[in-house]
């Protein structure tokens, strides 16, 4: 097939090799406030972790979501102002672009007891009957803060994250280089006796001293049995997958399927390839035609991707490409997004059903983490990962072409 | 019984192996007392059912070990408890990592489109006849939803319950804490080895991933576990590590925490990267270490956080821009002494707290000492050793 050509660019705009990150936020801020006029609404208040890094662009470390919780930054971006309004105890996790008036002290929203900061803090911003779209809400916040007209915020934020600016594609780019070279220690790692937290250990330690900014997900170091009804039990007899890394013990010939991901400027990556325990791993024959496979599917859907095309004839792609089986778990897609969530839109093949694939057209700036999954029973299967960015006339690779220890000239 | 009567050093360890000996979390006796607690609290607020979202909430009512993400996601719901039944039911497609009591007809599956979710909650059986739904927290969508979900059921806060549940630890909540705290000091030990001048914040989150994965245990509560605090100029906490690098002589906070079957400790300590510690070196650590002996005094049953506050107050330190100490179990948990907040919260006998002190010279840099304790009818027990200071 054909390469895309160099110099691909999203909306005029090639992809830079380091990101504006000034410039990615402003962009980000002036889509937010887009929405906020064609949606009719007065403003967004926003309380999880990747709503307040999008539309802020506050750096946070990685955080058991019971601490990220607690101790959550809210932020506040009300219509026609220049900037957002941060609430947060961890002010060297504000960006330097923001306005000093803009970084107010921490809410606890969880808390009761701040019922009257809250109320002071929005009536500061936005009058009784205000239309405001939140991405989660407190009980606190249900008590105190009657007084709006809220909204759901996915509604909200959805829109604005789904096509990415050069600068955020740079981003989840540079995430997923440094994931791929701190594999390199972790893949090395790989012998039989070694625990799946020992993987975790090196690719971990390696991905902060490449510049990794937060961890994102605990690793998945998942054994893939030979046989899918040696896995466990699952309520639509398809495979289980991903269960949480634990000290399992990884012995000869062990068929492992990674998923991992850090966070690189408030950017997701998503590492995902299959791997062989072993001192020196050979993939059997019927292992590698497996892989085939899987480059074969992945190839197909890549021929057909470009603006405009939907994401059922992705499916339909993938799917003809695989002799009519559909490459992918029941309860996941072939394909999803990324940006400041690990998975967001636009998702491929889920359970929201083919009229929904149907009228989801690809558009430049949307990133397709393709993830087809080739089982074959009796000899385990082959599962990867390929990140693209849809570009102006195709797309434009945001993830490495090694797949060891199946390696392929493409 | 809210407290371990371990008069001996408990021997700690992660394999679980050693039936006799009473230092081990019993993990089928852990899961059991939480799950009668959480029934006890439904009956006591008259929750018909409950729906959680916040994963240490959904780890407390099913024990279920579930994949870790960084972070804190909007509501959804991953957990619905019904009194009527005695059941609990969990999001979740396969039954690896979910007890035994929770049967797989009790799971109901992962799904990205709103109406299977809903046809999924529907179908759990004492919901759609429910008059009272508790929820630790919502979304607009799914206060919608709850409309239809349970029509005459009046949406009550769900999460004072919880929190008054999780608060007083159980013998094996406990067996793991102190499990959770060796793994914290291992943790900061391996830091601590790797403190010279030039390295940087980001080297040191890479050793403590290093070492915590090492430990056989998966990922840690908190990436703020290091920073290095400046010889000159303004001193400042600081939460997120990046490439600032140790000057030679640099006061180096390290405050790594650990999480054991779901339960964190914590701890810190300043240690000196090189070999002359700044002007007035000493006396900071003096400083830091009398307000953690302070706030360690006034940790008793019935103290308040305005206690805490004013312990604090009277070894001369300003009120500092972290909190003084926070709950600890499965996870962080209320209350939140400190930054304006959980004055009038009461301490409790059998509850767990991180406490901390943290003080700042400017030309000299910063110190925090940072311990887990457990609040008994005698005051605080550590949990964590106190690190010696080095310099």
């Amino acid at each position: 097939m054909d390469q895309p050509a160099m110099g691909a660019t999203v909306n005029g705009r090639s992809i830079p090799d380091r990101p504006d990150l000034g410039r990615m936020r402003a962009e980000r801020f002036a889509r937010l406030q887009e929405i906020l006029t064609s949606q009719e609404l007065d403003g967004l208040v926003l309380l999880g972790s990747s709503a307040v890094t999008y539309a802020a662009g506050l750096a946070a470390p990685g955080e058991d979501s019971g601490r990220a919780g607690l101790f959550r930054p809210v932020v506040v971006v009300a219509k026609g102002e220049p900037a957002p309004h941060v609430y947060t105890a961890a002010r060297d996790g504000v960006p330097p672009d923001l306005p000093y008036e803009h970084v107010h002290g921490p809410l606890f929203p969880d808390l009761d007891e701040s019922g009257e900061d809250l109320m002071e803090a929005l009536s500061a911003h936005f009058t009784a009957g205000s239309r405001l779209a939140v991405d989660d809400q407190t009980h606190p916040m249900l008590r105190h803060l009657g007084a709006y007209a809220w909204q759901d915020g996915r509604a909200a934020l959805a829109p604005a994250k789904l096509c990415k600016t050069p600068d955020e594609l740079a981003c989840i780019r540079e995430a997923q280089r440094i994931s791929e070279l701190a594999m390199v220690d972790a893949l090395k790692a790989l012998r039989p006796g070694v625990r799946q937290t020992d993987l975790s250990a090196a690719f971990l330690r390696r991905a902060f001293e490449l510049g990794a900014s937060a961890g994102s997900i605990d690793p998945i170091w998942q054994v893939m049995p030979p046989w899918k009804n040696q896995g466990p039990w699952t309520s639509h007899g398809d495979l289980a997958y991903p269960t949480a890394t634990t000290d399992r013990f990884l012995r000869e010939d062990d068929v492992i399927w990674v998923d991992a991901g850090i966070l690189w400027e408030g950017y997701v990556s998503d590492y995902g390839r299959t791997w062989i325990t072993g001192a020196r791993p050979d993939p059997t024959p019927r292992q590698r035609a497996q892989f085939q496979r899987w480059r074969y599917v992945v190839d197909a859907a890549l021929e057909v991707l470009k603006p405009g095309v939907s994401a059922g004839a992705l499916c339909r792609a993938a799917t003809e490409a695989n002799d009519g089986v559909r490459p992918w778990m029941q309860h996941f897609y072939l394909a999803h997004g990324v940006g400041t969530d690990s998975a967001e839109m636009p998702l491929v093949g889920t359970d929201l059903g083919p009229d929904f694939d149907e009228a989801q057209k690809m558009e430049p700036g949307m990133v397709v983490v393709l993830e087809p999954v080739i089982w074959d029973d009796g000899a385990s299967g082959y599962r990867a990962e390929d990140i693209v960015a849809v570009t102006d006339f195709g797309w434009a690779p945001l993830s490495g072409p090694t797949y060891e220890p199946f390696m392929v000239e493409r | 019984m809210t407290r371990g009567a371990i008069n001996r050093d408990p021997v700690l360890g992660t394999m679980g192996l050693e039936d006799s000996e009473p230092s081990r979390p019993d993990f089928p006796r852990l899961r059991n007392d939480r799950r009668r607690r959480l029934f006890d609290a439904l009956a006591a607020e008259a929750m018909d059912a409950l729906v959680l979202g916040r994963p240490a909430n959904v780890r407390y009512a099913t024990g279920a070990r579930q994949l870790w993400r960084a972070g804190c996601a909007p509501f959804g719901p991953a957990c619905v408890v019904v009194r009527e039944t005695q059941r609990v039911h969990l999001l979740s497609v396969w039954d690896e990592g979910v007890p035994p009591e929770i049967d797989h007809e009790d799971l109901y599956p992962l799904t990205w489109n709103p109406a299977n979710l809903m046809a999924a909650l529907k179908a759990i059986p004492g919901v759609a006849g429910a008059r009272s739904v508790g929820t630790d927290g919502l979304t607009p969508m799914f206060a919608h939803s709850l409309r239809d979900l349970a029509p005459s059921a009046e949406l009550v806060d769900g999460a004072p319950a919880l929190w008054r549940a999780r608060r007083t630890k159980t013998t094996d909540e406990l067996a793991c804490l102190r499990t959770a705290a060796a793994l914290a000091e291992a943790a900061l030990q391996g830091m601590r080895q790797r403190v010279e001048p030039g390295v940087s914040e980001r080297q040191l989150v890479a050793a403590y991933y290093e070492c915590i994965g090492s430990l056989g245990v998966p990922a840690p509560p908190s990436e703020s576990v290091a920073f290095a605090t400046p010889t000159r100029g303004t001193v400042s906490f600081r939460f997120v590590p990046g490439d600032r690098r140790a000057r030679d002589g640099a006061l180096v906070v390290l405050c790594p925490g650990a999480i054991y079957a779901g339960y964190e400790a914590d701890v810190g300590t300043t240690v000196l990267a090189g070999a002359s510690a700044p002007q007035g070196a000493g006396a900071l650590a003096d400083r830091c270490r009398r307000g953690l002996d302070g706030l360690l005094e006034a940790c008793h049953p019935g103290a308040t956080g305005a206690d805490l506050s004013r312990v604090w107050q009277q070894t001369g330190e300003r009120l500092p821009p972290v909190v003084l100490a926070h709950g600890l179990g499965l996870g962080v948990e209320p209350p939140v002494v400190g930054l304006g907040r959980g004055m009038s919260d009461v301490l409790v006998e059998g509850s767990v707290l991180c406490v901390q002190s943290w003080v700042g010279e400017e030309g000299t840099g910063g110190c925090l000492e940072r311990a887990t304790v457990l609040i008994t009818a005698d005051g605080a027990e550590l949990l964590t050793r106190r690190v010696p200071w080095a310099f």
